[in-house]
């Protein structure tokens, strides 16, 4: 197997075939114990880093390793789990190398040629971004040293453990992969449901590793092996690689401060054994175990005959958070995040206005898609850098996987890297060139890939040709290392205003792949009517047909209704919606159409949506705005005070189209309204909660009037930069101030968090900006606010600087120099018309 | 523990109410924010017991010096901890669900939303601190020890670096999966650590006991 990667590999010593794999998966293996337990036992204090003693007491880690071998593990730690930079700024690589260069001396002093040196990377100790300080990249950079160290010094293998975050576990894997030959081995930290810590179930996790070729897999630490069990029964039943347990010597429990556990060796090898009969081919254990439970669990699990892991695969895409399966249901993939046709997707790209796009996602989410599809493709846009803002920005706020639309080798690279799971990726076709492009990519990263049956040839007319197409898809995915469960055949649906047999040919393809290569399939199902009236209707029609013929993936917008009917129709019709729950909990209340017309105008503006999904997912505020939709008629004004978006933005069309200009809807209405809320609030009779949903229903408004003045230069009062200072991380405060200046009229360059004083400053200097607001939350950052300030007079003396915040006080702001002491939201809008209005 | 019930009238309070009742409008996005929250929450926490002694004048010493101790300079913390020969040492967090629903808000346009689920999250973890609390409460009382008020690294004078302390004797990222910035903050945004004094003395204190704060002048959330 040839498996593909566009990586420099040092051609060095270590670089031979591993005599570790002969024996993965062939027989049964043991890992060692615990360190903590016996390095405590030898002495180490808590709070001393265990990894310094590689150094200071080499005789006791001699000691630590010599003990596993002789208990009869055949795979032992170096000690190395918590070293790297972070930690260990100066003697990282004394502290790697040593441990490498005593475990050697163990090795040989034992007379054993069956054991192998596993190079132990633990987590770093810190969160990844979006939800932590550290990025992605660092996170590689910080593996990827003791990669190699600990390769060059000639371990034998990597095994990266007690990760509880799949982003961190994906960026080690990725180090490991690029910066040795070695095999790869992970176990990941599960919580007694089955999760990380980050939330991702046991399949996702085990989706993703595999996708990124490690050599086995597993599970290790925070549980005892009796609470590990329905843990491994999943591991097993997911993975196809060898599956390795390493369980503690059960559940923590404290004495004095000190961490106990309780199971015994004698216990602790029973219940292996148990788990070795479950299908796992690589034992050992983790916190609380000695070389004793090591010894007597060999002992047990020797005496078994050892069963090579079954490769049980399923199609699945993840992310961070869950699994798609792809297979039992045809699912939706939402096709709105692409500016094909769309004049303000385009906008928006050009503009770099993200939460445009990430709301066309969640807008998706709310309407049902299982997957979106992120396709932001411009010729005069950076496709791969927006690739990779658009891919990181929106796995921040939803656990849906994504598909990677592209044909930027680059912006597919980057997307793959930086995505938080298993994607599935648009796509391949069968010509060599593409192949060789796409594929390596896809071997190096995992992901469920979309071939396209086009070739040299063109596109093929019948479905014979496009079914031999699709197998040299799959004999080419195959030499690149990418399983064929990996492997989704388009079915090419092609117009029938230009094909009349069109959609015959596609839904013979389907069947084709269904039937006799045993595969799955997607479409991207309203091409079928281009140049046709009412495509809705032959849409959903054909989408019907598409399903029966065994259609796995459909690319479509969710917020369409005909096509979410013949949806959950089929998948209730065909016996894939058990009890027809979803049809049901959609449905419930549907009034048939011969009946809408009876029933009241208001009803008739809400068309029986998708009621489970739009409850399920839908935020409140979204909730609160269709509430505002049912008041009926209501006066601009009163429609803003009272915070109702739905009945502001239908004001402000009747308005309009009563023949006031835009203009005047914002001077006569919105501003007095604002007005009046604004007041209340500095005046202490109305509440956060009210002031923002104005600001949303003023927001409503102000974009209808937007629309009506398109072509004609807006006015705004000013520029003004908003920014979370450097280290703070969170920024909803921030974010009210920013839309509280925007109803006011003010244009916000809005820097996000954790900005360096460096863009605040070079920003304010290009844009020529007069004044910055900044945010900080903690008495720790209020420092990076003060170096802010500070640069801000040097180099722009002219811009004025407001700031707030948790930890912020008039006095402090007085302290580090700042102009303005904004209390709230408010108090900064009236700070910034001191200066402009 | 997978969910925990949120007192509406502290979210009202974290909203800024003070002795009005908002409208139905906003009690019903409170509802609705706080049964989304409910759903997309991971409550962990975990927490230890330790000696404590009193090297000094304001000089605390939690733990000792053979395994693994915490050194303290701080009066506010020395006045409340007085007489303890104990102190229980606590990390607790909601998950980052909250973080998410609040990213998710505002990318909606939805700020209302993303201003309530902030509120909720702080009710919501206070709760889950106050649980955790009355279960150490509880614990110890069985070993003739009684607790004081909660007191955490960064109120009054007991300082913020002490979260390094924190974080390394109770291996909170390993076993909450909290994680400190360089700049001593805690992802998820809602999570809390925190020290409880422990005497053979009872003393008349409450489980939220704010009178040792330091800052309760200024404090608008005092009780």
């Amino acid at each position: 197997m040839r498996i593909a990667q566009n990586v420099r590999v040092p051609a060095l010593r270590y670089c031979t075939l591993s005599k570790f794999r002969d024996f993965l998966g062939k027989q049964w293996l043991f890992c060692d114990g615990g360190t903590g337990t016996v390095l405590q036992s030898m002495g180490l204090k808590g709070g001393e880093l265990p990894e310094t003693w590689n150094l200071t007491h080499p005789d006791r880690i001699y000691e630590l390793y010599s003990g596993y071998l002789s208990a009869g593990a055949n795979i032992f730690n170096t000690n190395t789990f918590g070293a790297n930079r972070l930690k260990y700024p100066g003697d990282l690589e004394d502290i790697v190398r040593s441990s490498v260069r005593i475990a050697q001396k163990a090795r040989a002093a034992s007379g054993r040629d069956d054991v192998f040196i596993a190079l132990d990377i633990g987590p770093t100790g810190k969160l990844l971004e979006p939800l932590g300080d550290l990025s992605f990249d660092r996170a590689v950079e910080l593996f990827s040293e003791v990669v190699r160290f600990g390769a060059e010094e000639g371990a034998d293998l990597v095994l990266i453990e007690t990760m509880n975050d799949t982003y961190e576990a994906k960026a080690a894997v990725l180090a490991a992969k690029e910066n040795c030959t070695l095999p790869v081995c992970i176990t990941t930290t599960y919580d007694e449901n089955g999760q990380l810590l980050t939330g991702a179930p046991v399949e996702a996790v085990v989706a993703m590793l595999e996708g990124l070729h490690v050599d086995a897999l597993g599970v290790n630490c925070s549980l005892g092996p009796r609470q590990m069990l329905p843990i491994i029964e999943r591991l097993v039943q997911a993975a196809s690689v060898p599956v390795i347990v390493n369980p503690n010597a059960g559940l923590p429990r404290t004495e004095n401060g000190q961490t106990v556990y309780d199971v015994g060796p004698e216990e602790f090898a029973q219940y292996m054994g148990r788990i070795a009969d479950m299908g796992v081919c690589v034992l050992g254990g983790c916190c609380g175990t000695t070389p004793e439970h090591i010894r007597q669990t060999v002992q047990t699990v020797r005496a078994k005959t050892f069963r090579p892991p079954a490769g049980r695969r399923k199609t699945l895409v993840t992310s961070f958070s869950q699994a798609v399966e792809i297979g039992p249901r045809p699912c939706i993939i939402g096709e709105r995040i692409n500016p094909t046709g769309k004049k303000k997707f385009r906008e928006a790209l050009k503009n770099n206005d993200i939460s445009y796009i990430l709301q066309q996602g969640l807008q998706q989410e709310d309407a049902g898609a299982d997957i979106l599809d992120v396709n932001v493709g411009l010729p005069e846009i950076d496709e791969p850098q927006m690739m990779e803002t658009v891919v990181r920005r929106l796995q921040g706020v939803t656990g849906l996987p994504l598909q990677i639309d592209t044909t930027n080798p680059e912006a597919l690279e980057r997307a793959l890297r930086y995505y938080n799971g298993k994607a599935l990726v648009n796509s391949t076709n069968g010509k060599e060139e593409v192949i060789r492009e796409v594929m390596p990519v896809v071997a190096k990263y995992g992901g469920v890939l979309v071939g396209l049956p086009i070739d040299e040839q063109g596109i093929p007319e019948t479905a014979e040709g496009r079914i031999r197409v699709a197998r040299k898809i799959y004999d080419a995915a195959r030499e690149y290392g990418i399983p064929e469960e990996d492997i989704v055949i388009d079915g090419l649906a092609m117009t029938i205003s230009s094909d009349p047999a069109g959609a015959l040919t596609t839904l013979e393809t389907l069947r084709r792949v269904r039937d006799e290569l045993h595969g799955h399939t997607i479409l991207g199902v309203s091409n079928i009517s281009f140049g046709l009236p009412a495509r809705e209707v032959i849409n959903s029609f054909f989408f019907a047909m598409a399903i029966q013929s065994g259609l796995s993936l459909a690319i479509i917008n969710p917020n369409n209704d005909p096509m979410m009917r013949a949806f959950r129709a089929s998948c209730a019709l065909l016996n894939m919606d058990p009890q027809c729950m979803n049809f049901i909990g959609a449905y419930g209340s549907y009034v048939a159409e011969s009946r809408r017309a009876l029933l009241s105008p208001a009803a008739e503006e809400a068309p029986p949506v998708a009621a489970s999904e739009a409850s399920a997912h839908g935020t409140g505020a979204r909730a609160a705005a269709a509430a505002g939709s049912a008041s009926g008629a209501m006066s601009l004004q009163n429609a803003v005070e009272r915070g109702m978006k739905e009945a502001a933005a239908s004001a402000t069309r009747e308005a309009i189209s009563a023949g006031r200009t835009g203009l005047d809807v914002i001077n006569e209405d919105l501003i007095p309204a604002l007005d009046v809320v604004g007041q209340g609030f500095e005046k202490g009779t109305l509440f956060l909660p009210q002031l923002l949903l104005s600001a949303e229903a003023a927001k409503a408004a102000f974009e209808v009037v937007k629309e009506t003045m398109k072509g004609t230069t807006q006015k705004i009062k000013a520029k003004v930069i908003l920014a979370t200072v450097k280290g703070d991380i969170h920024d909803i405060g921030k974010n009210i101030v920013k839309v509280m200046m925007e109803n006011y009229g003010y244009e916000v360059i809005d820097l996000g968090k954790d900005v360096a004083p460096e863009t605040i400053v070079d920003t304010a200097l290009r844009e020529d900006v007069k004044l910055v607001g900044l945010s900080a939350l903690m008495t720790t950052t209020v420092v990076n606010m003060e170096d802010t300030i500070r640069l801000l007079r040097a180099r722009k003396p002219d811009c004025k600087v407001m700031v707030g915040g948790a930890v912020m006080t008039q006095e402090y702001a007085d302290r580090i120099g700042a102009d303005f002491y904004g209390k709230d939201a408010m108090a900064s809008v009236r700070y910034a018309d001191s200066l402009f209005a | 523990m997978t969910s925990i019930q949120v007192p509406e009238k502290e979210i009202f309070r974290y909203l800024g109410y003070r002795g009005v009742a908002p409208d139905e409008q906003v009690k019903d996005l409170v509802q609705q924010c706080v049964s989304e929250l409910q759903a997309r929450s991971q409550l962990r926490s975990v927490s230890r017991v330790y000696p404590l002694t009193f090297p000094g004048e304001n000089e605390l010493l939690v733990g000792n010096e053979q395994t693994d101790c915490m050194h303290i300079h701080s009066a506010n913390l020395y006045k409340n901890m007085k007489g303890c020969e104990k102190a229980a040492m606590f990390a607790a967090t909601i998950g980052q669900g909250v973080d998410l629903l609040i990213r998710r808000a505002e990318a909606s346009g939805a700020m209302t939303a993303a201003a309530v689920y902030q509120a909720a999250g702080a009710a919501m973890v206070e709760a889950w601190c106050d649980e955790v609390n009355r279960n150490i409460i509880g614990k110890e009382k069985a070993e003739g020890l009684y607790a004081r008020p909660r007191f955490s690294p960064g109120y009054g004078d007991f300082a913020l670096e002490h979260q390094h302390d924190f974080f390394r004797m109770l291996d909170i990222t390993r076993n909450t999966a909290i994680s400190l910035s360089d700049t001593l903050l805690m992802s998820p945004s809602k999570s809390v650590t925190a020290i409880i004094g422990l005497s053979r003395q009872q003393e008349p204190c409450i489980l939220q006991g704010c009178e040792e704060c330091a800052s309760r002048k200024t404090c608008a959330f005092r009780r």
